[in-house]
């Protein structure tokens, strides 16, 4: 099991400091705000860790939600309605991860590279599509998956807490769930056992693209206008986030929540710099740190446990 | 849109041949990503100025945005293509003079254009102030806010000629005005979302905030953004650079003014220079071309899209 | 050329994608360009650029047969740059400068190695990690501000020739003799091998194999640092963040050439194939004009398209 309570003192203890530290840390605007700001990363981030958990990677996870939320703004202006712009978000979004679920389990390219490979081709599509444009401007129905409330919480922040609910309930309680941690845990026993492990790996690709289809329809919304490119920042976060957060690169292990906390004390950790008003110089230095922390802290715990 | 301002520039083409045409006039320009539309408009004055006198154009882009070593790689690459003339920007002006100098020294004439890349034989340098727009939109801020109040500054690259210069702009307007204090100046990479968050956490510490300075577009109309969602609307926000897309905000409001970097003008007169110099003529050492100041008062000129503008009459020769 | 080494069996019949890719590639540019392509100055600059690449990639093919990864080298390239051009510019002289560099990449990569082979900490997440480290603190020294005014040594390095072969060449040749030899001639390489080939034989092996899979990350971090000395002349400045990326491009080259994620199974000169497909690719399409977005695409197809053509073997990044 993953050393999740570990990993949410962890989280309380960077909060007590910084609320310590600042003024404005410990106040319920910011911490609403830290929210939201966490659920653009955890929603890329949580279609990523189904796939880890698989025994796979994927790396086009930043320019499928460049691309889907270009085609997403394309299709909104082209026909003025909000239900075709959701509908080609998660549309293209799944298209890109059903891409790489095929050329990962079918005709069978290593992750690292087939999904190196669709994220050029995402970007560049982006690239050739936006020629250079921005496409801004979206009526309230879309700004809202942003930057709307609902009983006083962010609606990306119910949208976060709902994908890690219903991703929780996959994973842990469906039988398709527990046949992921399999294959990621052992793929040829699990083979043997029965599973499927072809289809269950296309599912994960497909749902981890399906994310990156939600996660551009939430950026749409809350920063209301698309331009090729919009997703690089977030690829390393991503990554990053569901690696804090306990799920392990070899496959077989790891969950939901703990991307959650991971995306949760990246984005704290910056959010902490700007009040700190410490230059962004330092932000990868921290990223680092926290990263081999997180390893060091897990060693440890495995170690006094065996 | 690209496909749309060849059909006019043919048009262009077609109406006015053009006169003392040399053999190969083939102009390699140069530009920094293929996300900003700045430099959208920059390259489409470059095709429209050089189609108007009848030259190719062939753009060199990184594929990654700002990415030095594949700006670098490319200019060596355009060494081997050996253009008749070509235009030149740098992603680092340290970082890519060796490579220019090179390409100049292998014959190729070239014009610096958009930054200033460094001192290297250029043929002449087109261009505006950083430094000056900076300090020019800076100052409208703090005259509107009366010289008394607390900002912020939303800074682009560190380390970049473009960002520095302007940062540098902001700050010699703030001594200028002791009643203005800096409250927090960060980085915010020239990208909105970056500029949104750390606009949404400075925001946290500082309950009162009396204006902001952004250092390019992309970064003022995330600010505006994450104003807007903590209903803090009427903080006036300033920028620099003018593309439609902001142009179009400070005519609903939402952001007071912008010191006009106008890529497309600069894309229009540094080709018409290239290929007025590989013609023979003696072209200006240097163009500084002057930024407006665009207000909600005056803004009408700069709404009209990229393709749909005519480049100004050539500068006259020396 | 190594055609039949032990360890690696008929590696033609696995035709790797690189070699493949590269043959169409020089073809199509050769063919399309006017003679451009093919010109001697822009062959010097293709080679040079492909040199620089496998200065990363070359060591880069040790770590990925041991089933890791490095992607740490591009942040520490930044960071070994800077050391490099603040001991020039404190008066170290070039040898002095070199070693800091150096020295800079054997810290890392022994902390990179360290955590791998003793803390049994996956490669992916360790140098993740040491790339945020290395990144971070090239930007803080520097306050993102390029190192510059050391003097010209550098520069001369970067552009000076051996006869008819640019210096980085002659440096990637070197290092391709020098690396085949430790590969495929030495019990080191054997032990390299092994520890892909066979986990749990490497766990085994004790304070030998472990020292072994430490070493190759301090072979890459090295490797990266001369690299970045290199770098430094080719700009004439130290950029801190010059060369974030190249750690993909690496592992493109090397797993275009034939190696494998898993298995222990390599081909190092596959790699020399694997980086000049990657660099005839962006040299040519450049050399042509050809419009930037599509050279986005192209990229992308090229990965995955010499990988379907060459390397249709089974596998995940187990890494």
């Amino acid at each position: 099991m993953n050393a999740l309570p570990a990993r949410i003192g962890a989280l309380l203890l960077l909060a007590l400091a910084l609320s310590l530290a600042t003024e404005g840390f410990a106040t319920a605007t910011n911490l609403l705000n830290v929210l939201r700001q966490a659920s653009l990363l955890f929603l890329v981030a949580s279609g990523l860790t189904l796939v880890i958990i698989g025994g796979g990677l994927d790396l086009s996870v930043a320019a499928n939600l460049t691309l889907s939320a270009c085609t997403a703004a394309l299709a909104f202006k082209a026909t003025g309605s909000v239900a075709a712009a959701v509908a080609t978000a998660l549309g293209c979004g799944l298209a890109v991860g059903l891409l790489n679920g095929l050329l990962v389990a079918v005709v069978r390219v290593p992750a690292f590279l087939a999904t190196y490979g669709t994220l050029w081709i995402a970007s560049g599509a982006a690239y050739w599509l936006m020629a250079g444009r921005v496409v801004y401007g979206f009526p309230p129905a879309l700004r809202g998956l942003g930057t709307g409330f609902v009983l006083g919480v962010p609606t990306p922040v119910w949208i976060m807490l709902a994908v890690a609910v219903a991703g929780g309930a996959f994973l842990f309680l469906s039988a398709a769930g527990r046949e992921v941690f399999f294959t990621g845990a052992n793929e040829e026993a699990a083979r043997l056992s029965g599973i499927p492990v072809r289809r269950r790996r296309i599912l994960v690709y497909g749902l981890s693209g399906l994310m990156c289809g939600v996660a551009a329809l939430v950026y749409l919304g809350r920063v209301n206008a698309a331009e090729a490119g919009l997703g690089d920042p977030l690829l390393l976060p991503a990554v990053a986030a569901v690696l804090i957060g306990g799920t392990s690169l070899f496959g077989g292990a790891g969950g939901l929540a703990g991307t959650l906390v991971g995306a949760l004390i990246l984005t704290t950790v910056t959010n902490g710099l700007n009040l700190l008003d410490v230059g962004a110089a330092w932000h990868p230095f921290v990223t680092g740190t926290i990263i081999l922390a997180a390893l060091g802290a897990d060693a440890l715990l495995a170690r006094r446990g065996a | 849109m690209r496909r749309v301002t060849a059909a006019l520039v043919l048009a262009t083409m077609l109406a006015a041949p053009p006169t003392a045409r040399a053999a190969d006039e083939t102009i390699a320009a140069f530009s920094k990503n293929q996300v900003d539309p700045h430099f959208e408009g920059l390259r489409i004055g470059v095709d429209q100025a050089a189609a108007a006198l009848g030259a190719t154009v062939r753009h060199y882009v990184p594929t990654r945005p700002n990415n030095i070593a594949e700006a670098t790689s490319q200019l060596e690459d355009v060494v081997a293509a050996h253009p008749a003339a070509a235009l030149f920007m740098a992603v680092d002006a340290r970082a890519q003079l060796p490579g220019v100098q090179r390409l100049i020294a292998s014959g190729v004439p070239v014009v610096n254009y958009n930054d200033r890349a460094g001192d290297a034989p250029f043929v002449s340098y087109v261009g505006q102030d950083d430094f000056a727009l900076g300090k020019a939109i800076a100052l409208h801020l703090f005259d509107h806010l009366g010289g008394r109040g607390g900002v912020v500054i939303l800074e682009g690259v560190r380390g970049s000629t473009t960002g520095d210069d302007r940062r540098r702009g902001f700050e010699a307007a703030a001594r200028e005005r002791p009643g203005i204090r800096i409250l927090a100046s960060q980085p915010a990479n020239f990208q909105r979302l970056p500029a949104l968050q750390a606009m949404e956490n400075i925001m946290q510490r500082y309950p009162r905030i009396d204006g902001v300075i952004a250092a390019a577009d992309a970064m003022a109309l995330g600010a505006v953004e994450a104003l807007a969602a903590a209903g803090r609307a009427n903080v006036p926000v300033v920028s620099i650079n003018g593309v439609p897309e902001a142009v179009e905000a400070v005519r609903d409001g939402r952001i007071l003014a912008i010191a006009e970097f106008n890529g497309f003008r600069i894309g229009c007169v540094a080709a018409n220079l290239a290929i007025r110099h590989l013609r023979g003529e003696n072209v200006p050492r240097e163009v500084l071309l002057p930024g407006a100041i665009i207000t909600r008062a005056n803004m009408a000129e700069w709404l009209v899209p990229f393709a749909q503008r005519r480049c100004p009459p050539p500068i006259p020769a020396t | 050329m190594p055609m039949a080494e032990r360890a690696l069996p008929a590696p033609f019949r696995r035709a790797p994608g690189a070699a493949v890719a590269l043959v169409v590639l020089v073809a199509i540019f050769a063919a399309s360009s006017g003679g451009r392509f093919l010109s001697v100055g822009n062959l010097v600059s293709l080679s040079s650029q492909v040199a620089l690449l496998l200065l990363v990639a070359l060591p880069m093919t040790f770590v990925v047969l041991t089933e890791g990864l490095d992607l740490s080298v591009g942040a520490l390239m930044g960071l070994a740059g800077v050391v490099a051009a603040t001991a020039m510019l404190g008066g170290w002289g070039v040898p002095g400068a070199l070693l800091a560099a150096l020295g800079t990449g054997l810290v890392l990569g022994a902390v990179n190695g360290a955590l791998i082979a003793w803390g049994g900490m996956p490669a992916f997440v360790v140098t993740l990690g040491t790339m945020g480290l290395a990144e971070g603190l090239a930007l803080a020294v520097t306050d993102g501000e390029p190192v510059s005014g050391f003097g010209d040594a550098p520069r001369l390095a970067w552009q000076a020739m051996i006869g008819p072969v640019p210096l980085p060449v002659a440096v990637a040749a070197a290092l391709y003799a020098l690396l085949h030899l430790l590969l495929y001639r030495t019990p080191f390489g054997a032990h390299v091998v092994a520890v892909g080939g066979n986990r749990e034989a490497l766990r085994l092996a004790g304070i030998r194999g472990r020292a072994v899979h430490a070493a190759v990350y301090v072979l890459s971090a090295s490797c990266a640092a001369l690299a970045a000395f290199l770098l430094v002349g080719r700009t004439n400045a130290a950029h801190p963040t010059v060369a974030l990326g190249v750690e993909f491009d690496a592992i493109v080259a090397v797993v275009l050439g034939g190696t494998s994620f898993e298995r222990g199974q390599g081909w190092l000169f596959g790699t020399v194939l694997g980086a000049a497909a990657i660099g005839v690719l962006r040299n040519g399409l450049n050399v042509l004009a050809v419009d930037p977005s599509l050279q986005v695409v192209a990229v992308g197809l090229l990965a995955i398209l010499a990988l379907v053509a060459g390397n249709r073997r089974g596998g995940r990044a187990r890494t």
